[in-house]
């Protein structure tokens, strides 16, 4: 086809610009929006060197993270900290033009704290959760702490 | 074997034949430059959307449960969603890209097409479904339920979603060529009612929608536009064309063995703008015949109040228009076609006609300038078929051509004689009409003696 | 370290115990009596069995002084929790009438861990099928880690806190939140985990199961508790904490 050329070049163009006439405004993809420290990264790896017995000080400060376009808005995170501890981590805004959006934005929301700590890095001395049956428990991550015993 | 009414012979020029009293319009002139904008703005949008997709949210999402899901499934829906608008675009006669394409190219492409924003669209429902259950954390069936149950529109976008699947599923040529082309052809009108309703969910729900009232407008504006032309073109035109001309059948004459002739009279063919080559879609308005329309060329330039067409009795149609009675309606269609005098580009020609393919070459003639130097071919089984031989062989002696009849069983003629017959065969513009395996063997052997594509034109009579 | 898991109140009770300064035979002669005593409670509260204390208490056909004295004991530590948590806790209301079970376990699991530390055991853990009881602190550490489990990431955690005192965690671990009200159409944001840092077990356990009860209000109440601290996952992944929570700091992998 002889104007497939043009086609391909035409696609190009149309593509470019609308990411030009995007970029200008919120973050997407492309522009690889960065959030702030405390949002992307749980308190454990963040937290600061010393013991954790360090009674806070300072009043509690509270910062709205990079909003990030979640596509049917601008969704704006919320962090609390006090001292160097996050206590609160939410959702601040959610700015969609219709109540749907709300809705949909609920099940794209990622989880925040979207690292997965494993019991067996976590050096943990036992495991608090919703009650677990006795069958449940063969399977729990707390069998396999008292199976190895020494800690 | 001469017509009462129409009198086929015209040679502009002439003094020994009678002029006709009112001359037929000439074709609208086709501008290629225009059906290439069009192609590249097609291009274009495509790019456009698939950047909408990719810019609709942050990278971020690619880490939340269903994220990649999610993406792609609104790549796909964006993409499938504009490659069909692009579809019924095609189809949809615009005067200006069917000039210079031509209706069966066209079609052609829209077939070739077709698979493409049928995959997009079932894959991102798939997709969807799968990311919106993982991000809800529930089954893929309680998300089905969720979606048609709370979300805007989705239950309309849901019945869309069957309706193309079963239109697709029943274009499949394994399963289109079990039924009768007019209830295929119902089924697939079926195609309009599904993507209308499934735009509202589009706008409703699209991450590149909501919170975006200029893509929103520009996308509803396309389609509105693209409804629009469909309406105009594809329904409008051709029924202010029927009602215009009111055509109506006064003659049906044989040409030869199982050849006929029809006459049709009507008002205002002098504002009709036909160029020769062109065919229409008819639909003779009686008893059998009202819910089929089929494409026949003009056999010859209209001659106001007349046109011509002749038909082959191969079937039962072409059988029963054999039968048709004057004073007998007739919607149109067209005129549509790129097998024009328009199309060539050097002075000198050569026509080769298979069967019945002759009705378009005979046509196409008339069109023709006297310093053409036409070498025509006329193939046929036997020396009877060759239908309006006279009247080619009249006009192409006008212009100081030559013809050559082939007649007699495939295997006693070979079109490879091309080369003997038309030794400078690649100096010229090359028509070639007929039978699908007939304009196959001669296009590759035209481009195997030299022919640029180009300068081939071909128009293929399905039977 | 001395370890032992008993099965029992339909669930299994963890013991991981530091002698320190105790001999190792009383030691273990302590998690013996313990995991006995446990028994016991269950033979007493079990609702389950149609015939214990519990289950003839609830339908009426034992009356309180008769019963033992444990149930009276429970009872009073239920009306204290449902005073606490301004009624999101309230075992009167749960269909089949009174039932305590939410609280007992907690309080049982306390009561094992009592009974290490009249035996003089320095440091020890008792896990009640998800409710931490603690006494001491372990080798050179200054709290107990304790992982939060993940609320829908099986065999994961949330997060690991750090505590010298007992943790209870309760959740709705179920599938699909319905993320909007129908009445009017806001959105809910279903707790998923609530988890309760405080001096008494029973109490924490309480409390845990009235802050995932109290949903949207859980925050609010988390705050209004004086001596206790929360941790609250929702369904949208989004989690908050009172200000004495404290995480983990290390992970070492």
């Amino acid at each position: 086809m002889r104007r497939a050329p043009a086609v391909v070049i035409a696609g190009a163009a149309g593509f470019a610009g609308i990411v030009a006439m995007h970029g200008a405004g919120s973050p997407s993809m492309l522009s690889g929006s960065g959030s702030s420290a405390p949002v992307s990264s749980p308190p454990t790896t963040t937290g600061p060197s010393t013991t954790p017995t360090v009674v806070p000080t300072g009043t509690p400060r509270t910062a709205v993270g990079t909003s990030e376009n979640y596509g049917y808005g601008v969704l704006g995170v919320k962090v609390t900290v006090r001292g160097s501890r996050i206590t609160d981590v939410s959702v601040a805004t959610i700015r969609t033009a219709e109540q749907y959006s709300q809705q949909l934005a609920q099940q794209v929301i990622p989880l925040l704290r979207n690292e997965v700590l494993s019991a067996q890095s976590a050096r943990i001395n036992g495991i608090s959760g919703a009650t677990y049956t006795s069958e449940a428990y063969a399977y729990s991550v707390q069998a396999a702490l008292d199976t190895l015993g020494v800690k | 074997m001469s017509s009462l009414t129409f009198d086929p012979t015209y040679a502009p020029h002439s003094g020994r034949h009678r002029r006709p009293s009112v001359i037929s319009r000439p074709g609208a002139v086709p501008r290629p430059v225009l059906a290439d904008v069009a192609v590249v703005l097609a291009g274009l949008g495509f790019g456009a959307c698939i950047a909408l997709a990719v810019t609709a949210e942050s990278w971020k999402q690619f880490s939340a449960p269903g994220g990649v899901a999610m993406f792609l499934g609104n790549l796909t829906g964006l993409a499938g969603t504009y490659l069909a608008l692009v579809m019924v675009l095609l189809v949809s006669r615009i005067p200006v890209v069917e000039r210079v394409l031509g209706q069966d190219k066209l079609l052609a492409s829209h077939r070739r097409l077709a698979p493409w924003p049928i995959s997009l669209i079932v894959a991102h429902a798939v997709l969807l479904t799968f990311a919106y259950a993982e991000a809800a954390r529930t089954g893929v069936f309680g998300q089905i339920g969720a979606f048609i149950r709370s979300y805007p529109d989705m239950l309309t976008a849901t019945i869309a979603l069957v309706v193309m699947v079963a239109v697709a599923i029943t274009s499949v040529y394994s399963i289109r060529r079990r039924f009768p082309r007019e209830m295929w052809w119902a089924v697939h009108l079926f195609m309009y009612l599904a993507l209308a309703l499934a735009f509202a969910h589009e706008i409703a729900l699209g991450p590149s929608f909501v919170g975006h009232p200029l893509t929103r407008f520009v996308w509803s504006l396309l389609w509105a536009s693209s409804a629009g032309l469909v309406l105009v073109y594809r329904f409008g035109l051709p029924l202010f064309r029927t009602f215009r001309h009111r055509l109506e059948v006064v003659e049906v004459h044989p040409e030869g063995p199982g050849t006929v002739s029809v006459i049709c009279r009507g008002r205002n063919l002098d504002r009709l703008a036909v160029a020769g080559g062109q065919f229409f879609e008819w639909r003779f308005l009686t008893k059998g015949m009202w819910w089929q329309a089929h494409p026949f060329s003009l056999s010859a330039r209209p001659r106001p109040p007349f046109l011509r067409i002749t038909v082959k009795g191969i079937g039962d149609y072409s059988s029963a228009v054999a039968r048709l009675r004057p004073g007998t309606r007739v919607a149109i269609e067209g005129p549509y076609g790129a097998f024009t005098a328009h199309a060539r580009r050097r002075s000198k020609v050569a026509l080769i006609a298979g069967g019945i393919g002759v009705t378009a070459i005979r046509s196409l003639l008339e069109d023709l300038p006297r310093d053409c130097d036409p070498v025509v071919i006329l193939r046929a089984s036997s020396a009877e078929e060759l239908a309006l031989a006279s009247e080619v062989a009249e006009l192409v002696r006008h212009r100081k051509g030559r013809v050559h009849e082939l007649v007699g069983s495939r295997s006693e003629v070979r079109v490879d004689r091309l080369s003997e017959l038309v030794p400078d065969l690649a100096n010229r513009d090359v028509y070639v009409s007929g039978p699908e395996g007939f304009v196959d063997r001669v296009v590759s052997t035209a481009l195997r003696l030299g022919v640029p594509k180009d300068s081939l034109h071909f128009e293929v009579y399905s039977l | 370290m001395i370890s032992h898991a008993e099965e029992v109140m339909g669930t299994v009770v963890s013991f991981h115990v530091e002698p320190g300064e105790c001999p190792v035979g009383d030691a273990r002669a302590a998690v013996a009596a313990a995991c006995a005593r446990l028994h016991e409670l269950d033979d007493i509260f079990s609702t389950w069995k149609p015939a214990s204390p519990m289950s003839l208490f609830r339908v009426g056909r034992v009356r309180l002084e008769d019963a033992p004295a444990e149930i009276a004991l429970v009872l009073r530590l239920c009306e204290e929790a449902k005073a606490l948590s301004q009624g999101w806790f309230d075992p009167w209301a749960m269909p089949g009438g009174f039932d305590p079970t939410g609280l007992v376990k907690g309080w049982a699991t306390e009561q094992a861990l009592a009974i290490l530390r009249l035996a003089g055991v320095e440091a020890a853990i008792v896990n009640g099928g998800g409710d931490v009881a603690v006494l001491g602190l372990p080798k050179d550490a200054h709290g107990w880690r304790i992982g939060i489990r993940h609320p829908w990431r099986p065999e994961a955690l949330a997060c690991v806190l750090e505590t010298d005192r007992a943790v209870a965690t309760s959740g709705c671990y179920e599938r699909g939140p319905h993320l909007i009200d129908p009445r009017n159409g806001r959105m809910l944001f279903r707790t998923a985990s609530a988890t309760v840092v405080g001096s008494g077990l029973p109490l924490c356990d309480a409390l845990a199961t009235a802050l995932v009860v109290a949903d949207d209000d859980g925050p609010e109440l988390a705050r209004s508790l004086p001596g206790y601290e929360a941790y609250i996952i929702r369904a949208d992944g989004t989690e908050s904490a009172t200000e004495g929570i404290v995480f983990a700091t290390e992970v070492v992998s």
